[in-house]
């Protein structure tokens, strides 16, 4: 079928709106073949959302009936400091985290693009831990880490520097979440270089022939033809960093979850402990409503400002 | 078209015999579910349920060990386990007010169970007020370890531990060496090592973080300031970043023959009876030459020697079992002095039941004995739980962790937490 022809057969359905017996078995059938999916977003995704909305603003109990307490759970927020301690752990991670993240994995990105013998070998080498399971990689940066046997250390002591009780102190544990972040972050790093295999060369030859230099070709030509890319890798980073729970729960010191000193309570954690742990789901239900229209807020916002700086070739 | 309706037609019936064979299907033999959240030799507590299954005509299924984030969806849902067995008591006050777990009385007096035959204090943390939520299955008491070889080469006795905590702070002195580049090489004492014993220094302080009935929050009152400001020397004497950087280095070996007290590197701490047993020392560093002794006393009270916290094991049934009297039978059967006595006796633990202690398997190694006689001891108690427990304890954890690691001054973070806490445990048990 010709293009035009598609077009003024959709355009022609749009005016005249009465659908005939075909089409209803079209959306049958579209509707049977969505049914799984269908199924199990309204049970796996919309129901437990909606019923979450509806325990945020109740005092819940696991077996009794639920008691309705307005908006007293969002009210509660305001005067726990814990909840403000969580939330400040998940923006440090948000502000620092995924900048750091995006900068190295597009830096990566770049070096593995270049052409050089064993560039393949290279590529799956930075690639292969992001297929280590986070508990895996964290139970092994836990060692890596250790103040008195870990690896960073002994290497840091080679050349005179007395590393710092990475995790177990609380003004390094955070960086060094992020460093351990970073040992993952393969899958970003190939989507850059698809990224980067989408860059005109025609521009960068021109470029080049007229004489910019190295750094003048990423900074006019490579970074924004791969701005949609950073754009997407910003979202879905800081919504991964928003969510960050994983590594956090399996790193627990001797004070238990959120050690050192609440440095790596981050939300999630927070959430999970008040839901699961001290099975007020109520609050826990709040806090995810908050957390949702957070990263909503952030999502959008930061839509709105890359129409400033996202560059789409089409 | 005719073709499509002769497959729908066929689908349908299809669909409808899959469906009347399952629901017409002969039942199962009846099946009892025993969840353990711990058990480092599942295949040992299968074998012990099967003779329960055997002489029932039952098939008892033993899933061990069992994780922690299965347990709520389990008690809320419609596939409880028949009995529960928790490794300790902190949330079983907290199931007890939702309404997840079964007061017990009936399934005691149904079952037999005799009260009398279980020490009172392992009993203590499942009691409140006339209503017992759970019953202690095995109990673990905690007692000082030293290391005699670290003892000999400091110059001190090998065969005498210090008895007050005045001895315990000047010995700790005297074992730590630190290297020249103010680096420590071996340390006397952690406080905390592996993981908090305040509930047994408190006590030796003469008070607890509850009042003794648990309905009164006391977590700023003098023993618990003494006692935080006690172990904060520890860490003060040679620099909290040092201490923490020497404790924390050791990862977590606790089940290692690198673990810091088999290498003679932590020369004094605290730890459970199972590390007499055959799992532990015996097969982890055999050669270790150590000492284990009561916990010492203050020096101006020495009414309160023999102090021992007892916690342990829990049973509970769930509140949605199908069958509470089948549940009931098995827990009195989990509870016999045999079935204790063999158990308790395999894992090195300490047995609830008196007639269970008097199995010659808990005398035989007097390193063992110390905590059997540390549990009948009259200064033998237990840890107050409250349906608050577990959010406490994490609150607490945080001031024990600023007083310990960075030195902060204990009675504001006291005084901070009682405001915080005090309504709550109010409200809580309205």
């Amino acid at each position: 079928m010709r293009l035009s022809s598609l077009y003024s057969r959709i355009n022609h359905n749009h005016s005249a709106p009465v659908w005939g017996r075909s089409r209803y078995r079209s959306l049958r059938l579209g509707l049977l073949f969505i049914a799984p999916w269908l199924a199990g977003f309204l049970l796996f995704t919309l129901y437990p959302m909606g019923m979450s909305l509806v325990y945020s603003l109740t005092e819940y109990h696991t077996r009794g009936p639920l008691e309705w307490n307005q908006f007293q759970n969002f009210i509660n927020m305001f005067s726990d400091d814990l909840f403000w301690t969580a939330l400040k752990n998940t923006l440090y991670m948000v502000v620092f985290g995924v900048p750091i993240t995006l900068i190295t994995s597009f830096a990566c990105a770049i070096l593995l693009n270049l052409k050089v013998k064993g560039q393949s070998i290279y590529r799956v080498i930075y690639f292969l831990p992001s297929i280590v399971p986070a508990v895996a990689s964290t139970l092994l940066w836990l060692w890596i880490l250790n103040p008195q046997a870990g690896v960073m250390n002994t290497l840091l002591g080679y050349i005179g520097i007395k590393g710092p009780n990475w995790l177990n102190n609380p003004a390094w544990s955070k960086p060094s979440l992020i460093l351990l972040g970073m040992w993952g972050m393969g899958g970003t790093i190939v989507i850059y270089l698809s990224g980067l295999q989408d860059v005109s060369k025609n521009l960068l030859e021109a470029a080049e022939l007229d004489g910019a230099s190295w750094f003048q070709r990423l900074r006019h030509i490579t970074i924004p033809m791969v701005s949609p890319i950073t754009l997407f890798n910003l979202i879905t980073g800081m919504i991964g960093m928003f969510q960050y729970f994983t590594q956090a729960y399996i790193f627990r010191g001797t004070g238990g979850l959120g050690s050192p000193l609440s440095s790596t309570l981050f939300y999630s954690v927070y959430l999970y402990q008040q839901g699961f742990q001290y099975l007020d789901f109520g609050y826990a239900s709040a806090m995810a409503w908050v957390l949702f229209f957070i990263i909503l807020g952030c999502t959008v916002l930061i839509l709105k400002i890359s129409n400033r700086y996202t560059y789409y070739a089409g | 078209m005719k073709a499509r309706k002769f497959l729908l037609v066929v689908s349908l019936v299809l669909l409808m015999a899959i469906t009347f064979t399952a629901c017409g299907a002969k039942p199962e033999e009846d099946v009892l579910n025993v969840w353990i959240t711990w058990g480092d030799n599942p295949a040992q507590l299968q074998a012990l349920f099967d003779r329960y299954g055997e002489a029932n005509g039952v098939k008892v299924v033993v899933s061990a060990p069992v994780e922690e984030d299965q347990i709520l969806p389990a008690l809320t849902g419609s596939a409880p386990p028949d009995v529960l067995i928790l490794s300790g008591g902190d949330l079983v006050k907290s199931y007890a007010q939702e309404g997840l777990v079964v007061e017990l009385s009936e399934a005691i007096d149904t079952g037999g169970i005799d009260l009398a035959d279980i020490y009172d204090a392992p009993l203590a943390q499942c009691k409140q007020g006339d209503d017992i939520w759970c019953l202690p299955w095995g109990a673990d008491i905690y007692a000082l370890f030293w290391n005699k070889d670290a003892f000999e080469a400091a110059g001190l006795d090998p065969e005498s531990p210090p008895t007050t905590m005045e001895e315990l702070e000047a010995y700790a002195e005297q074992l730590t060496v630190v290297g020249d580049d103010g680096t420590i090489e071996q340390i006397g004492f952690i406080p905390d090592q592996a993981w908090s014993h305040s509930d047994l220094y408190v006590r030796l302080f003469g008070g607890f973080w509850y009042s003794d009935d648990g309905t009164q929050l006391a977590v700023n009152s003098q023993p618990m300031i003494d006692m935080l400001l006690w172990q904060q020397q520890f860490y003060d004497k040679y620099g909290y970043d040092e201490v923490l950087a020497f404790s924390t280095g050791f990862g977590d070996q606790y089940m290692s023959p690198d673990y810091p007290f088999y290498t003679g590197k932590l020369a004094m701490y605290v730890d459970g009876e199972w590390q007499t047993g055959p799992n532990f020392i015996s097969a982890l560093k055999p050669e270790l030459n150590y000492g284990v002794a009561p916990f010492p006393y203050p020096a101006d009270h020495p009414e309160r020697a023999n102090t021992g916290v007892v916690q342990g094991t829990v049973a509970v049934i769930p509140a949605n079992v199908k069958d509470p009297e089948a549940s009931a039978k098995l827990l009195a059967w989990i509870m016999s002095p045999e079935v204790v006595a063999e158990e308790m006796c395999v894992n090195a633990n300490l047995p609830t039941s008196k007639k269970a202690a008097q199995d010659p398997c808990f005398m035989e190694n007097p390193k063992f004995k110390v905590f059997v006689d540390l549990m009948g001891s009259p200064n033998a108690s237990y840890i107050i739980t409250t349906p608050l427990s577990l959010e406490l304890n994490d609150a607490y954890g945080l001031v024990e962790e600023q007083v310990l690691h960075t030195g902060a001054d204990p009675v504001p973070l006291l005084n901070q937490l009682q405001e915080e806490f005090a309504p709550k445990l109010a409200e809580a048990l309205k």
